[in-house]
């Protein structure tokens, strides 16, 4: 018996020290498991991203600093390239054989381009699922600026710096005026009505110093999305439900030719005016209104140093509303893993922890970035962001219903290209809107054959 | 016997001699073929073939079809256009107002070497600044110029926003950058002149005027083509300028061939058709370059 209780209780022992050891294995098999590819204090991952200039200092001086209080061991490098080389460079790194980036910083038209080539790694696919965190919260984003990293049914990449056009306004322009000051209800038809009054002497000294507008008139890649948030405010779109071009009729002409419209209250030489020169008009308080990305709505309001604006002064919202809606472009900056990577785990720990809920607060916090999580946007931390906000879900909402982006298409950048070319002819006034548009449909048809 | 070992040894010395040549030529062979042959027939071939993304080079052999969709392409003749318009108005206004600057400080008077020092800073500064820097002169709304023309009752004008405007801008900022250029090579070319021929104009009478006309101008006419000939294969490049000042713009205005071709490469990713373009350029340049050169080998001889 006592034997028998005895061998019972050595049984136990037994079977308990051997759990306790499995137990220890497993768990230093799990640690291992967990740190594998992450890198330790001896051998640190050393981690490349390439990422827009406009941006990447910093994120290199505030946002590497806190991933690296969650994963001290990943060094993270990121190299800024200027907007107009970085998708050429971008197409170099997928095609090289020894390409130097693990983290793609991915402009939102050119997710097809670089999925087509298989330059990036399926995030939701059997590479990444295991090992993504539980708490990643895919349902949490904004279905408008999640879309914009997805390809053909497949998640490439994920949004991290979102963007949309909206309308900013000055509100002493506005007063000067003796104007109401705008509000989202604002159509087209009352901003041409309002905008000769905005043409205005501010300092009284009797010379004109004050127009109404400024924007994209510029030939560049960025101009057609202000006729295009003008189409697809009334109804059009660039293209119809068989991916041929359909804004060659009545509204995208007259879309164009509101956007033409715009020059007459724009300053001397806006027809050369693109993001710097109508940044610098606003900023300095010669505008009234600029239909601008929203991103530079922090260093235009609260930034001394970059402008001449505060809050007080500073409205922002949606474009003005067309027949069908409001109108917005969606712009979103994303993060892709490059599918040559040698260091898979380390760039989707800062690809995850980058957009993770927490990481997307810091980004918005420290980097002035606009979030696309519903939980973010629902829970501004800083004053400056509640307009904000509101403004980016509303204008998502607008995007998500009129589809108002660019072409979506591996020849994206050449469509684009083409809309560049021939909305800045039609602007300039060396050829009819009409022609401009029905010369770039039959070209965009051509290169999307 | 004598004679045939002489002979041998004249054989031996040619070969030596030859071989000798050649060996200091070799380095430099070697090197324009890696940085000059091999690009120009790596772009024939990619403008012979469709240009294949994923191994980011030539692919499948398509013949003429690339030329055949370039030269059917308005933007290219556009191209082509607006930098015919900017050569034809830009080299002589140079290479004009270079010796004419040249002629006037020829004189002999204190801090001339300070001037033409002076003269070499437009040279120095990187196209891309240059360009940055007149776009803030000439901005409508900020720049300088059109406050000093409003000074004296002109203007506004709308540099960047009127076509015609744009291509002035343009070659104003090229012949700013250039002429000192030409002043330098024509300085150099005056006081190379003989100083006898002068001297005896001027014991026979002649006048500045006659000097200039009959005497150093014939003189001066085959440095004249052989400058035109050098500003030329300079100006047939321009695109940075344009780059950092116009965009191209307004609308297609200042397009320039260069910059067309870099923008179908790399914003549109057409490269083969940009290779097509590449040697259709390069054929007319050196169509053109030739009849220069035989042009300028003529008034030599008639001079």
């Amino acid at each position: 018996m006592k034997s028998g209780y005895l061998a019972r209780g050595s049984e136990n022992w037994l079977l308990r020290a051997a759990t306790v050891a499995l137990m220890a294995t497993g768990l230093t098999m799990a640690s291992a498991s967990a740190q594998d590819g992450l890198g330790t204090a001896e051998k640190p991952i050393q981690l490349r991203v390439i990422a827009n200039s406009a941006f990447s200092h910093t994120w290199q001086s505030v946002l590497v600093p806190e991933f690296n209080k969650v994963y001290p061991n990943i060094k993270v490098t990121i190299d800024g390239v200027p907007y107009n080389e970085h998708l050429a460079k971008l197409m170099l790194e997928a095609t090289s054989a020894d390409p130097e980036y693990d983290v793609l910083v991915i402009d939102d038209p050119w997710t097809p381009q670089l999925a087509q080539l298989g330059a990036l790694v399926d995030l939701k696919g059997p590479k990444v699922a295991p090992i993504t965190s539980a708490e990643y919260d895919w349902a949490d984003f904004n279905s408008a600026p999640l879309a914009s990293g997805e390809w053909k049914g497949v998640q490439y990449s994920i949004p991290v710096r979102s963007n949309m056009l909206l309308m900013f306004y000055n509100r002493a322009h506005y007063k000067k005026a003796g104007l109401p000051e705008p509000t989202p209800a604002l159509t087209w038809e009352q901003y041409f009505e309002q905008a000769p009054k905005l043409v205005q002497d501010m300092n009284g000294d009797g010379t004109v110093d004050a127009w109404a507008v400024d924007t994209f008139f510029v030939r560049d890649q960025l101009t057609p999305p202000i006729w295009q948030a003008i189409l697809n405010a009334n109804g059009g779109s660039l293209l119809d439900g068989k991916g041929v071009p359909a804004f060659n009729n009545e509204i995208g002409v007259a879309a164009l030719e509101k956007h033409k419209k715009l020059l007459e209250y724009a300053p001397p030489g806006a027809l050369g005016h693109g993001l710097q020169e109508s940044l610098q008009t606003f900023r300095q308080g010669a505008v009234a209104t600029m239909f601008m990305w929203g991103s530079v709505y922090k260093a235009t309001g609260v930034d001394p140093k970059a402008s001449t604006l505060t809050l007080k002064e500073l409205g922002m919202q949606v474009m003005p509303v067309g027949s069908a809606s409001a109108g917005t472009h969606r712009g979103i900056w994303t993060a892709g893993i490059s599918a040559k990577t040698k260091q898979l785990n380390a760039s989707w720990a800062f690809v995850e922890w980058l957009t993770s809920k927490r990481g997307e607060k810091i980004n918005v916090s420290l980097a002035g970035s606009f979030p696309a999580r519903k939980s973010t946007l629902n829970a501004p931390s800083e004053d400056w962001m509640k307009p904000v906000f509101s403004t980016l879900q509303e204008s998502y909402d607008v995007a998500a219903k009129g589809r108002m982006w660019r072409i979506r298409s591996p020849r994206s950048d050449a469509t684009q290209q083409i809309l560049a070319d021939e909305v800045a002819r039609a602007l300039a006034g060396q050829v009819s809107p009409k022609e401009a548009l029905d010369v770039a449909a039959k070209r965009i048809a051509k290169v999307l054959k | 016997m004598t004679q045939v070992i002489a002979g041998q040894r004249r054989r031996y010395g040619r070969l030596g001699d030859l071989l000798v040549r050649w060996s200091f030529m070799l380095p430099t062979i070697v090197l324009l073929m890696a940085v000059l042959a091999y690009p120009i027939f790596y772009t024939l071939e990619i403008s012979f073939s469709s240009f294949d993304m994923s191994i980011f080079g030539a692919g499948e052999w398509v013949g003429w079809d690339n030329y055949e969709t370039v030269l059917q392409d308005y933007r290219f003749w556009d191209s082509l256009r607006v930098t015919l318009i900017y050569l034809v108005i830009a080299l002589p206004l140079q290479v004009a107002l270079g010796f004419g600057i040249a002629f006037l400080i020829n004189a002999e008077w204190g801090g001339r070497g300070l001037i033409r020092a002076l003269f070499i800073i437009p040279m120095v500064v990187a196209p891309v600044v240059a360009g940055g820097i007149w776009r803030m002169i000439l901005d409508p709304l900020w720049g300088i110029m059109n406050y000093f023309l409003g000074l004296v009752g002109l203007g506004p004008f709308d540099w960047f926003g009127d076509p015609n405007l744009a291509m002035a801008t343009i070659i104003i900022i090229d012949t700013w950058r250039w002429t000192p250029f030409i002043v330098l090579i024509a300085t150099a070319a005056l006081l190379a002149l003989p100083k006898d021929v002068f001297e005896a104009a001027k014991i026979d009478g002649a006048n500045w005027w006659a000097m200039l006309w009959s005497v150093a101008l014939p003189l001066l006419v085959p440095i004249i083509a052989a400058t035109f000939v050098i500003r030329w294969l300079g100006a047939v490049k321009l695109f940075d300028i344009v780059l950092a000042s116009t965009y191209g713009g307004p609308g297609k205005a200042t397009s320039v061939i260069n910059l067309f071709i870099y923008e179908e490469a790399f914003r549109s990713f057409h490269f083969a058709e940009s290779a097509a373009m590449v040697m259709i350029v390069l054929v007319l340049t050196m169509v053109l370059t030739g009849l220069f050169l035989r042009g300028s080998r003529k008034l030599e001889e008639s001079f």
